[in-house]
């Protein structure tokens, strides 16, 4: 993959821009022009760490992380920390959820493949699949968290045939540990300038761009891919989108969404077409999203109920 | 089949559990929500070793800095120095084919120069606290200002003072332009107390020592004010370059003299010594500079750095300093050369030494002191850093100066007095400097 970095002056602020995860990434630094220096220096911390998640987790990599995971099938493996930390994350979620949320259903993509077109699965297929999916079929046990909440790693045991999927909270993480680690790197000086780090529409950000005005972002509309349909104002927090823009299955007139119920193996029924949310942490605003999808009519309520600022763009 | 209804229960509880796991899977990592109560302090501490050849001054100065950063541009800086300087300097004084004895300062007591060498005055010693405290902030979006007090105190100095500055900015904060005015209150109390100027030195050994030294002095304490003003413009020019131009005018009234230097007296200019006579500079000075600077930024993130400052003033001086530095990166160390250029002219009252006849015109201000002198000199040096990350910096500077005289007064018109070069004392020091920011 070409990695490469441009960093361009926008008037009030550096833009700075890179490829990761399939997606355009942004980092915009509040900065004057004269920090250029800092602001690349940033702009590499910031896409470093994008790209370290992407190589850890990939799953279309034989030669990582994830892939080592997966080698030794039926065995208890120690995990490092970080990949703990995303499993307990992945566990409550799919707690909170009830089991919807669940990082092990991405082999349901063998069978759903969301080209737009009307070629459903077989029930049949689909009903193969579900005994391989599951996450109570993992044996995940994490260490005890330490005095401060610090996780040192965990054992894992992945039944054979099963497979996780970082992909649900990949980019939101990446996003949020882009930020932090940006946030680590400048002198406390610029520290309150503000940085959004976008990772194809999962943002962090930090504070607001220079003058106080919120960065403005634009959620593409479902149906006119590039065309924003929401102008967004977002002054500091998460904010991140989960929805069917370019991902789903028409037949008989009828919508599929992308978003896989595990429980059934089938897409979840009359969920809006995306959900944005805002919260204070990019991962956060991802899972609340997607939990929103995953309640399908309910996901207005749900949302209310969050107490969040919420987008809905209706089916 | 459950209902979505088990989904929605959970809507209002996940607030609270969602910031709990929010956090955990960020464990360590400074978020958004934290990102206002991270530590706002820079620290920068430095120590810097002076040393001049031939066993002059030495100085160690300690200096250690605090920023509390509110915003980028809101901040209250404190600095604390702390100097300590020994050694031997220059008393002004020619250097003699005999020994010379020469009073100290204080009047108890005296010190003798060897035939040939240069007169020094070993006693020099002192210990300099320096304190300062500077807050800065914006005004609104167009306007910025800052205003700050320093105190400082060594054994026979006292400086008290105060600084504001206004700035505006311009052109989408392309252009700032700058007026700036500090105020420096300082009282002198010298060893063994104010010498009259252009008195007699008492004579060491002397039936009439001390009614000879009472007569040279002219109380305990004296007192100086240094008023500032520096207009100055900064330009961005591009993304990579900006310049900056500066004009400063600085009045200086009071008692400018140096209370411990001397001046030799010679009966004919070469002849033989007389005397000495403590110096006398005049009451106020008024000093003008022009001042440019050029910076540009390199594509690997290389510093170009040059500045040029010419200062002219009412006691006859000019002067011109030539400076460039290159900053050249290299991952996490940088490596800076740096040459400095300096020349200036003596001021109207300087000679190297005085002849009985010039003093018999009863000279308003006569100094020998070297440094008022004409000279070139230049500096080189080079400086480290290594950067752990963007706040933390280890750095340490080399730095050589030499200072050279220039024949005086080669005219050798009757009001002069002709000194060659290598009477006159030149000085090399070396400095170094080991600093970090954290």
């Amino acid at each position: 993959m070409q990695r490469s970095l441009r960093l361009d002056w926008q008037g009030d602020a550096w833009l700075g821009r890179f490829d990761a995860m399939a997606s355009p990434c942004e980092v915009l630094l509040a900065l004057p022009q004269t920090q250029r220096e800092l602001a690349r220096r940033l702009l590499k911390v910031a896409a470093d760490e994008v790209w370290r998640i992407e190589q850890r987790y990939s799953r279309y990599r034989t030669d990582n992380l994830f892939a080592a995971l997966h080698a030794q099938p039926g065995q208890s493996q120690r995990v490092d920390a970080e990949t703990a930390r995303l499993l307990n994350f992945a566990e409550q979620a799919w707690r909170l959820s009830d089991g919807r949320f669940d990082l092990t259903s991405g082999l349901l993509r063998q069978v759903w493949k969301f080209d737009g077109s009307d070629r459903l699965p077989t029930a049949e297929a689909v009903a193969a699949l579900l005994p391989r999916i599951g996450w109570q079929q993992l044996d995940w046990r994490s260490d005890d968290a330490g005095a401060k909440g610090e996780i040192t790693g965990g054992w894992l045991t992945i039944p054979a045939g099963m497979e996780l999927d970082f992909g649900g909270i990949g980019k939101e993480y990446a996003a949020d540990r882009a930020l932090g680690l940006c946030l680590q790197a400048i002198p406390a000086r610029w520290r309150s300038s503000g940085i959004l780090v976008n990772l194809g529409g999962d943002l962090a950000c930090s504070g607001p761009r220079a003058d106080q005005q919120p960065w403005r972002v634009g959620v593409e509309a479902p149906e006119q891919e590039g065309q924003s349909a929401l102008m967004l104002k977002l002054a500091k927090g998460g904010l991140a989108t989960s929805g069917d823009s370019r991902r789903f299955l028409l037949c008989d007139g009828r919508r599929y969404s992308h978003l896989l119920d595990p429980i059934t193996g089938w897409p979840v029924e009359n969920a809006p077409r995306s959900v944005t949310v805002a919260a204070p942490s990019c991962i956060q605003s991802g899972l609340v999203a997607s939990l929103a999808m995953l309640a399908g009519a309910d996901a207005r309520a749900f949302l209310e109920q969050t107490g969040l600022p919420y987008w809905i763009v209706d089916a | 089949m459950k209902s979505d209804t088990s989904l929605t229960r959970p809507g209002a509880a996940l607030g609270a559990s969602l910031a709990a796991i929010g956090c955990a899977v960020l464990q360590g990592l400074p978020n958004q929500a934290m990102a206002g109560e991270l530590e706002n302090w820079d620290f920068d501490a430095a120590v810097l070793q002076y040393t001049e050849s031939n066993d002059r001054v030495e100085a160690t100065e300690a200096v250690l800095g605090a920023t509390r950063n509110f915003d980028s541009e809101t901040s209250l800086n404190f600095k604390l120095t702390l100097d300590t300087l020994t050694g031997a300097s220059p008393n002004g004084a020619m250097p003699s084919d005999q020994p010379q004895t020469f009073t100290r300062p204080s009047g108890r007591g005296s010190y003798t120069v060897e035939a040939g060498d240069l007169p020094l005055d070993d006693t020099f010693r002192d210990t300099r606290y320096t304190g300062n405290i500077q807050w800065s902030a914006p005004l609104g979006r167009d306007w910025s200002y800052s205003g700050g007090v320093h105190y400082s105190t060594e054994h026979d100095y006292e400086s008290r003072g105060g600084n504001a500055s206004l700035s505006r900015y311009f052109n989408n904060k392309n252009t700032t332009v700058t007026l700036a005015t500090s105020l420096s209150l300082d009282v002198l109390t010298p060893e063994g107390g104010v010498p009259v100027g252009l008195s007699a030195m008492a004579e060491p050994g002397s039936g009439s020592f001390s009614v000879d030294f009472d007569a040279s002095r002219d109380g305990k304490e004296a007192d100086k004010q240094v008023t500032d003003v520096i207009f100055g413009v900064t330009q961005i020019i591009n993304r990579r370059s900006l310049m900056q131009f500066n004009y400063s005018l600085s009045y200086n009234n009071g008692y400018l003299t140096d209370p411990y230097k001397i001046v030799s007296v010679y009966d004919t200019a070469g002849g033989t010594l007389q005397g000495y006579r403590y110096e006398q500079r005049p009451d106020s000075r008024l000093k003008q500079a022009l001042f440019w600077q050029g910076k540009y930024q390199f594509d690997g993130g290389d510093i170009l750095d040059g500045s040029y400052r010419f200062l002219f003033d009412d006691w006859g001086m000019t002067s011109h300093t030539v400076d460039a530095r290159y900053r050249w990166r290299f991952g996490h160390q940088y490596l800076e050369p740096q040459v400095r250029w300096y020349s200036q002219s003596a001021i109207d009252a300087y000679q190297p030494y005085v002849t009985s006849a010039q003093l018999a015109d009863d000279p308003q201000a006569l100094t020998a002191d070297y440094r008022l002198g004409d000279f070139d000199a230049w500096t080189l040096g080079v400086r480290y850093g290594y950067r752990f990350d963007e706040k933390t910096e280890l750095y340490t500077r080399l730095a050589a100066y030499r200072q050279m005289p220039r024949d005086f007064g080669s005219d050798n018109s009757s009001d002069t007095t002709p000194a060659d070069a290598g009477d006159l004392p030149e000085m090399t020091a070396v400095m170094l400097t080991i600093g970090g920011r954290f």
